[in-house]
């Protein structure tokens, strides 16, 4: 228990450290403080580090200005803490999961209404929640009732689809709009097939024989 | 059908003198013998000659031409086959269609997958794609351009997992994946475009 404990309390420093260290020479050097402080924030909330990291350097990448960075950082930061209200709000106990804070905040941003997002994380356990959550929210994109949107996908779960196969459902019913018919008929038609929805094409031999992994960083 | 006077038939035959005959009909035994003379003669053929000259004229097809229509002359072809070995050729195809020749391409794990990444750049020099999946480092991922027309293309193994990405034109240059259907603002004024990896082995 002990070990356990100090572990824990070993972690938040070290996730701290070592997002100074990879930020370090990737953004402007007047924003390494501010971002440091949000990083370290983060840590002491519980809230995943690594988002914060990411958009860090996403802007230094696009060579954007140090108050720009942080300002974009401190965004990131108020998203993960909504995620994090959110699901303690629908149910989860706290202290929420890193991962599951993750794919909340990333639903927030592809613009899904908060309360869709709510039903969501209420009516499914963790593992396909986040497959799900890509699914709404790319349904959504394609002009879907949010609402609409998440019955499909928690009834798609609840005809035994497992959480690969939910980006099919969105893909199937982006499909039937192609072939013409208007959103409530495109749902009603994929709900009526659940759980038989065309498979999405695995990777051909000629894609996996030409697959690379990228470069690695230089030391 | 007149028939022909017995008499005319004696001079021809040579039985009898032409003299012996009236003018009518010595008039008559001469238009028969000139007539028979053009029958004698050979017929002249006046268009055989210059159709074999043209032919011979004619210059002789090139090689390829001659092969074209080698290839393109319909032929009978008879194999003779043991139904085994056709049997046998079966199982050869089968076995090459179906079951995966050696070691092609990377290892994929179990919680990786394949990212294919597609713009359409004329005219650039260089076009990389950086995300998420590789720390916004730009350089690590290169597309190329194998056809040199414009489309430049990679295939990478990624972790399943959502990414945001952009590609890096000529260096400098970002773009969105306009192939990309999912996008998101940037918060830096521009939208990154979303890529979802899902696992290989589904």
């Amino acid at each position: 228990m002990r070990l356990w404990l100090g572990l824990a309390l070993l972690a938040g420093p070290l996730a701290a450290q070592s997002a100074r260290a990879r930020l370090e020479g990737r953004v402007p050097g007047a924003a390494v403080p501010a971002l440091d402080s949000l990083v370290q924030q983060a840590v002491a909330e519980g809230l995943p580090t690594e988002p914060l990291i990411q958009k860090a350097l996403e802007g230094g990448a696009k060579q954007v200005t140090a108050p720009r960075i942080v300002a974009a950082v401190q965004l990131s930061l108020g998203q993960l803490r909504a995620a994090r209200d959110l699901l303690i709000r629908a149910g989860d106990e706290p202290p929420v999961t890193p991962g599951e804070v993750t794919t909340v905040a990333w639903a927030l941003r592809r613009d899904l209404p908060a309360p869709v997002v709510e039903r969501v994380v209420a009516a499914l356990p963790r593992p396909p929640r986040a497959s799900a959550m890509h699914a709404v929210a790319d349904l959504a994109a394609h002009r879907f009732d949010p609402d609409s949107a998440a019955d499909l996908i928690i009834a798609a779960i609840g005809r035994g689809l497992v959480r690969e196969r939910l980006l099919d459902v969105s893909a199937a019913a982006a499909h039937e709009l192609q072939r013409g018919h208007t959103h409530a008929e495109a749902l009603a038609l994929v709900r009526q097939a659940l759980p038989n929805v065309p498979a999405s094409p695995k990777p051909t031999r000629s894609a996996v024989a030409r697959a690379r992994r990228p470069a690695a960083p230089p030391p | 059908m007149n028939a022909i006077d017995p008499r005319i038939h004696q001079v021809l035959d040579g039985e009898l003198a032409p003299g012996a005959l009236s003018t009518e009909l010595r008039r008559s035994v001469e238009r028969l013998v000139t007539a028979v003379a053009l029958l004698a003669a050979p017929l002249p053929l006046p268009s055989l000659e210059p159709r074999v000259m043209a032919l011979i004229r004619r210059p002789v097809p090139s090689r390829a031409r001659r092969l074209l229509r080698w290839l393109a002359t319909p032929r009978s072809v008879t194999f003779r086959v043991r139904p085994v070995w056709s049997l046998a050729f079966a199982a050869v195809v089968a076995m090459l269609t179906l079951v995966p020749i050696g070691h092609e391409g990377p290892d994929i794990g179990e919680h990786e997958g394949i990212a294919q990444f597609v713009g359409r750049f004329p005219g650039a020099q260089s076009v990389h794609v950086v995300g998420s999946f590789n720390d916004w480092r730009p350089g690590s991922i290169a597309l190329e351009d194998v056809d040199q027309d414009g489309l430049w293309r990679a295939t990478v193994v990624l972790p399943t997992g959502a990414y945001e990405y952009m590609f890096v034109v000529d260096g400098e240059r970002w773009v969105p994946d306009h192939l990309a259907e999912r996008l998101v603002s940037d918060e830096f004024g521009r939208e990154n475009s979303i890529v979802i990896v899902r696992p290989a082995r589904r």
